[in-house]
């Protein structure tokens, strides 16, 4: 199995405060990782490190064996990472369609100009398919041409994830997706990412605070606390270690 | 050795002449970084503050007889509270939570309203030949010169101790009482200092008022410096302080009054020194008459540019943040209206033309000509404000680039003035693209400014170039095109082509905004992190934005100068003006091409129709029935424009949008009515 994303001795200051100390991990091809710890462990901060909305001061961001630590975002967005948001981040005024179509052509961006001439600017056959293969897949159908504020919450996470699914990524980072979802709401997502993993074969690195969503979803976890990596390890184990224990309930760090 | 000796004391006279204009940059910048600080609105119309209490103060003082201390009191420690007060009140607390590029298009309208309306209100028109004058008598002609360097005037003297003295003042306020940290807090987040016991209104209120009293302490303090009463004169000290500010990251009260006192010492210093290198190195000469206006701006954008951790320190994000509602972006879809209505906005437009093409005399159809020519420079508006969200400031230069090729290449050369246009275009949109491309990493405000500081630097050195504006200025006779046999020496002729050229920009910019760069700019308005990290370039789009607005504001430009027949640098292209512009896009809508048209037909057209009174002479049949109020002082543009954007700030969709959701939502209504009464009817039941 082949090592799609790693961080390398990843570590990231603010102002002084240490936010994340040397952090070390990998994630397979099409291997689900989950990465859990308690609020201000420094989860969002590695993820925002890896997708380089962040500079890392020292260590190394690895995707598919190349470094691409002093790369900006959207390089690395092309280059397969792809992510979503604790709180959606969605584009305003705009149709469900629309986020798919420009995630499509922001990564194909040969002959752009033409093409809008030739389309005047309507979206192209291949992006109508593609965005509706996606939208299928996620259950969406239906909905395309829905304006984005009319969606639910559920949905507009979905949304995320069909968005990011459009830049065919080969590793998919999800924040916290269960976040102001009921428990059903997170029953049905978890059983649409199970799917739609499957049928993709992306690897997953998962942020989530829902003990449920990661044991079901992940097949290995890496316990984070004040920006250190506790344990690491298959998710039962990391879930029954004492570390987890010491990390969530704040007695004594356990060497 | 003697020549050391003058060296050195040569250093200290520019020094010590450097000082006093240093401690009113001072002064400005740290009003400034004070409205900023407490109240997080980029405060453009600081300077217009300053400006009224200014006038206040001299019609109290020479007109009303008062005496300037009484006088001073009034303007200083009454007024300009109150009006700081009174603005916070009124317009900037219902702001609060609005993006910061709704509260700076906000200040710049009442940059424009606030002096022409303190002008107006005031009566004040100073007699010919007056100039301001300062708080003590004979502060211009009485010198005091403790150095045996540089003399200082009384004036000078007055204005450097208060300015310390207030400083001083203003730093023991911070640092001894809570009244900093509580300002500091409701910046931070109104509702969780609310949360503390702490009414947010009312510290914002104070703010407001402590921030307004420093304006109104600058404005009469720097008068007796200018020769005339201008708002510009303070627009433009404006400038020179937020270069200070700059310095200081626009946050630091200390940095604010080292980067005055540092640009005043700095300008002196270059004034006093750079003549005599042009005695040795010929070279420098044109250089030297150039550099001294442009330091400033050369300082304000170097900063923006060149200093690091800039952008961070911008934009504080409220933690309470998430319990509002998603805010409206400043750029949004070009909505499409429906086909219908497109249309019948169509068949008004052509039918307008086709009555002016007629009927109208000569006059009418060159205002109308301008008109169209407005409407292609405001569609550069609409890319770069509607759907890029930036704000560019220097869209007056780029339509002046368009301008001046036109003179240059057509007038000059002998070209084809319509090539002329075509390859002016082609300039500014090279110089619209490298000065994106210098401030790529840059967003919201910071853009703004240095795209303020390049118009400004574009107005003070580069327009006076011979091979640029040079000779035009004087005197021009721009020809008109020949194509074919068709002569468009005749105006209505020319009209026609004018809005045919019109008509393929707007279909450009409608193309443009929904194919794949319009695409990405709505997503990087909508979010830009979210565009990022699926691939969106966020500066590829915003130059290729930059560019096509830089392109069409010279072809505006261009047209305009052959509409009228000469290049009116002063009356069409200044930057001030050109901020009035954004302003009446914004206000009619800069979302969508028509509320660029409509917005230029009232910009042209709003002073003969409206302010003479020309309407009224259509309505009630003749000329002589026009109402004897009539013509209203032109100043009023400006003051109803400048306040018609702070109802952008709540609505910014413009007027256009803001009247067509009514008509939906009234029609969406009296369906619903007619649903109750109809299912109601079927109940058999009266509805």
């Amino acid at each position: 199995m082949s090592t799609v994303l790693a961080t390398r001795g990843v570590s990231k200051y603010f102002s002084g405060i240490m936010a994340l100390d040397r952090v070390t991990l990998e994630v397979n091809a099409g291997e689900r990782v989950g990465l859990i710890g308690p609020n201000g462990a420094g989860k969002t901060t590695l993820f925002n490190c890896i997708l380089g909305v962040l500079p890392v001061e020292v260590g190394e961001v690895e995707l598919n064996g190349e470094d691409i630590t002093s790369l900006p975002v959207h390089h690395r967005a092309r280059k397969g990472i792809g992510r979503t948001f604790q709180q959606i981040e969605l584009f305003a005024d705009s149709t469900v369609r629309d986020h798919l179509v420009i995630a499509y052509r922001a990564n194909r961006p040969r002959w752009a100009v033409v093409h809008d001439l030739l389309t005047l600017g309507r979206p192209r056959p291949e992006e109508m398919e593609a965005s509706d293969d996606v939208l299928e897949l996620l259950g969406l159908q239906g909905l395309a041409d829905e304006p984005v504020e009319r969606l639910s919450l559920g949905q507009g996470r979905l949304l995320e994830v069909a968005r990011t699914l459009m830049t065919n990524p080969d590793v998919v980072l999800l924040d916290e997706p269960s976040s102001g979802l009921d428990r059903r709401e997170t029953a049905a997502l978890a059983e649409t990412l199970v799917e739609i993993q499957a049928e993709r074969g992306f690897a997953v690195l998962l942020v989530e605070h829902d003990i449920e969503l990661v044991s079901s979803f992940t097949t290995r976890s890496y316990l984070l606390d004040f920006g250190h990596l506790l344990t690491s390890g298959p998710t039962e184990e990391v879930m029954a270690s004492p570390e987890m224990r010491a990390a969530y309930l704040g007695t004594a760090v356990v060497a | 050795m003697i020549l050391a000796v003058s060296v050195v004391t040569d250093f200290f006279q520019a020094v010590l002449q450097g000082v006093p204009p240093g401690t009113v940059y001072a002064l400005v910048a740290i009003g400034f970084v004070l409205t900023y600080k407490t109240s997080g609105v980029f405060n453009f119309a600081f300077g217009a503050q300053a400006f009224a209490s200014m006038v206040l103060f001299h019609k109290a003082a020479d007109e009303w007889g008062w005496g300037t201390v009484p006088a001073a009191i009034l303007s200083v420690l009454i007024f300009a509270p109150l009006l700081g007060f009174l603005l916070e009140w009124a317009v900037f607390r219902h702001l609060r939570t609005a993006p910061p590029l709704s509260t700076l298009v906000v200040s710049l309208g009442l940059t424009v309203a606030i002096p022409s309306l303190v002008t107006i209100l005031l009566d004040f028109s100073p007699k010919s030949g007056s100039s301001p004058h300062g708080v003590v008598p004979d502060g211009r002609t009485v010198r005091y010169d403790p150095f045996g360097v540089y003399p200082f005037s009384r004036d000078e003297l007055v204005a450097t101790i208060v300015a310390i003295v207030a400083v001083l003042g203003l730093a023991a306020l911070f640092r001894f009482t809570p009244v900093g940290l509580m300002m500091k807090a409701v910046v931070e987040s109104p509702r969780m200092t609310e949360l503390n016991g702490i009414s947010a209104d009312r510290v914002s209120a104070g703010a407001w008022a402590l921030s307004s009293f420093f304006a109104g302490l600058a404005g009469v303090l720097i008068a007796p410096r200018f020769t005339t009463f201008s708002a510009n004169e303070y627009f433009n000290i404006m400038v020179i302080a937020i270069a200070a500010a700059a310095v200081g990251k626009l946050v630091s009260l200390p940095w604010a009054f080292g980067g005055g006192l540092g640009l005043g010492v700095v300008i002196a210093l270059v004034s006093t020194f750079l003549p005599r290198w042009t005695d040795e190195f010929a070279w420098l000469k044109p250089v030297q008459e150039n550099v001294l206006p442009s330091i400033p701006f050369v300082v304000l954008f170097g900063v923006i540019v060149f200093v690091p951790g800039l952008r961070k320190a911008i934009g504080s994000s409220d933690p309470l943040a998430g319990v509002d509602p998603p805010r409206q972006n400043v750029a949004s879809v070009i909505t499409s209206a429906g086909w219908m209505f497109l249309a019948l906005k169509a068949v008004l437009l052509l039918g307008a033309v086709a009555v002016v093409y007629t009927q109208a005399d000569r006059t009418w159809t060159l205002l109308v000509t301008q008109a169209v020519a407005m409407g292609i420079i405001f569609l550069s508006i609409t890319i770069i404000t509607g759907l890029a969200g930036q704000i560019s400031l220097c869209q007056g230069a780029f339509a002046a680039i368009g301008a001046f090729a036109v003179y240059q290449l057509g007038e000059v050369r002998g070209m084809s003035v319509l090539v002329a246009v075509v390859i002016g275009g082609a300039i500014a949109a090279a110089v619209a693209a490298a000065l994106s491309l210098t401030l790529r990493q840059l967003t919201g405000i910071w853009v703004a400014i240095a795209t303020l500081a390049f118009a400004f630097f574009f107005d003070a050195v580069l327009v006076k170039q011979s091979w640029i504006g040079g000779d035009s200025l004087a005197r021009s006779r721009i020809p008109r095109p020949v194509i074919g046999t068709i002569d468009f020496q005749d105006d209505s002729n020319f009209l026609l082509l004018a809005v045919i050229v019109l008509a393929v920009c707007a279909l450009g910019v409608y193309l443009f905004s929904r194919g794949t760069t319009g695409r990405k700019l709505r997503a990087l308005g909508g979010s830009e992190i979210a565009a990022r990290s699926v691939g969106i370039s966020p500066s590829r789009a915003r130059v290729a934005a930059f560019a096509l607005s830089g392109f069409l504001a010279a072809v505006g430009g261009g047209m305009l100068v052959i509409g009228q027949g000469s290049v009116n640098y002063g009356t069409s292209f200044v930057p001030f003006l050109a901020l009035f512009w954004l302003i009446v896009v914004v206000t009619f809508g800069v979302r969508q091409p028509s509320g660029a048209i409509v917005a230029a037909a009232f910009f042209i057209l709003f002073e003969s129709v409206f302010l003479k009174g020309e309407i009224f002479g259509w309505i009630l049949r003749g000329e002589d029935n026009i109402p004897s109020f009539f013509p209203l002082a032109p100043d009023w543009r400006y003051i109803l424009f400048g306040l018609g954007t702070i109802q952008y700030a709540r609505h910014p969709e413009g007027v256009l949008a803001m009247s067509a959701a009514k008509r939906r939502a009234r029609s969406e209504r009296r369906a619903a009515d007619k649903v109750v009464v109809d299912s109601a009817a079927e109940l058999g039941t009266p509805a």
